[in-house]
């Protein structure tokens, strides 16, 4: 019997955002976050990572094993106070048989309104959601409220794994999304209009307590549970 | 694949009117003047390429309409370009029901959604009362054969050339193309089904009260209509047709 391998996602993450001269965070909001690193339940396992870098507020790499059955991961970066920059989102959700993604760059304003700011951050993807429309089971992200936070370029798909070569393949849209991020950070700049950074400060909590709802909704089910208390409390507020 | 011949295609305001009538109930009033323009070069017009109408109203008794326009353009006897459009007045947070509906003999190219015009990002309230009446709608028509083709989900990628026509999209959209009669009977049907949800929550809708939210509302609805009035590539070829007096009347009413 050949043992399944699973896709180095956090790995393939992490070696991206190194690039970011990193900064481990062991609180968040006045809480201990270094104790829920590492967690185990009776039905699965998990890892979480946050980090904060310059014109960084935070990025966090999660994994989180059910059973044998499936490995999840999520990345987010979120733009520190004063910068434009979209938030990076990347979900992923690996079986035996199929990989679910999702990953964006989601606007921290309004991108139809604002035409420099779709141009700038979220045209310049055109090319990469082009050349993803290709991917087996290429669709719309299935969750309504997270569909509607999305860009306009954001990369969904199910994607039936018919050989093994394809949970690599999954992997590109993610980094290569991350990659276009990171030349965005290198170059941005702060922000001085007050009332552009109002509504960046606005439409970044309403996609945070919308990711909040979403994550509460799937850490309810037995993902959570197999995790353990410490982590399943917890994983919202690392990752957000 | 199945070619249609334009006698056969489908008749859009008839299947609407009085196959489905949609607006039963309802008393639509012609809407003389839109802009300051007179719209009655718009109710019917025939050129030696093009033929057709634009017929806008206003809901008689009702404060809650800007206009309400059902049109056809029948281009040379090949292809039938089809249009719908609500839009509230600026009283009213409703979203922009705009659909597209354009047949040749091969296919049959469709748009129809209910446009928000607030950032539904920063309220999710706007999604949950205007927009989530249509998941279920939407779940059941994106997978039309054409629409999802070789397992891959093709609806927001419709207006792919066009980023600030995808930015107006909701997260609801039926977009895309068909090619078989039975399929484009079956896109009529969605169409139907959209039309119904917006005028139903047009009934129910209540004025804006906050004055912020309205000037947040307004300058979105703007950005919007500019855009697809300004920028949409069927306008160039009602320029061409009619010149760019009719043009700018014809574009200000289907969008």
């Amino acid at each position: 019997m050949v043992e399944k391998t699973w896709a180095p996602y956090c790995e393939k993450m992490k070696e991206h955002l190194d690039q970011l001269s990193l900064v481990r965070l062991t609180q968040w909001q006045g809480a201990d976050i270094a104790g829920a690193e590492h967690s185990a339940g009776p039905g699965g396992s998990g890892t979480v990572q946050a980090f904060t870098a310059d014109k960084i507020e935070k990025a966090a790499i999660a994994r989180i094993m059910a059973g044998d059955a499936v490995q999840y991961g999520i990345c987010t970066i979120f733009p520190a106070e004063g910068f434009d920059l979209p938030i990076y989102f990347s979900r992923w959700e690996e079986r035996a048989d199929s990989i679910s993604i999702l990953v964006d760059l989601v606007p921290t304003v309004d991108s139809l309104v604002d035409e420099p700011y779709r141009k700038k951050y979220i045209e310049t993807l055109g090319p990469l959601w082009d050349k993803y429309s290709n991917l087996p089971g290429m669709a719309p992200e299935e969750n309504d409220a997270v569909r509607a936070v999305c860009s306009i370029v954001y990369t969904a798909a199910v994607i039936p794994i018919e050989r093994e070569g394809m949970r690599l393949a999954a992997l590109a849209p993610h980094t290569e999304y991350l990659k276009k991020y990171l030349e965005f950070h290198q170059s941005a700049v702060p922000v001085e209009d007050p009332q552009k950074l109002q509504e960046i400060k606005r439409k970044i909590a309403a996609v945070k307590a919308t990711l909040r709802d979403y994550f509460k909704g799937a850490l309810a089910g037995p993902v959570g549970q197999g995790l353990g208390a410490g982590l399943s409390e917890q994983l919202s507020d690392i990752l957000l | 694949m199945a070619r249609v011949p334009f006698n056969d295609m489908i008749r859009f305001t008839d299947e609407l009117l009085v196959t489905h009538k949609i607006f039963d109930g309802l008393e639509l009033e012609p809407l003389n003047t839109y802009l300051g323009m007179d719209t009655q070069p718009a109710w019917e017009y025939k050129t030696p390429l093009a033929s057709g109408f634009y017929k806008p109203y206003v809901l008689k008794g009702s404060d809650k309409i800007d206009k309400i326009t059902y049109g056809e353009l029948h281009y040379m006897g090949r292809a039938k370009y089809c249009a719908l459009n609500f839009t509230a007045s600026d009283d009213y947070d409703l979203p922009i029901f705009s659909c597209e509906f354009d047949e040749s003999a091969p296919r049959l190219s469709i748009t129809v959604d209910l446009m928000p015009v607030v950032d539904i990002a920063v309220h999710p309230e706007y999604r949950e009362k205007y927009l989530d009446p249509l998941k279920d709608i939407w779940r059941t028509y994106r997978t039309l054969p054409g629409l999802t083709k070789d397992g891959r989900c093709h609806v927001q990628r419709r207006y792919a050339p066009w980023p600030w026509a995808r930015a107006a999209l909701s997260p609801y959209p039926i977009d895309g193309r068909v090619e078989e009669p039975e399929t484009r009977l079956a896109v009529l049907d969605a169409v139907v089904a959209y039309a119904r949800v917006w005028l139903d929550l047009m009934k129910k809708a209540e004025p804006i009260r906050d004055p912020a939210y309205k000037r947040e509302m307004i300058t979105r609805k703007r950005a919007v209509q500019k855009y697809f009035r300004e920028l949409d590539p069927g306008g160039e070829v009602i320029k061409k047709i009619f010149g760019a007096e009719k043009q700018k009347l014809f574009v200000s009413l289907i969008f």
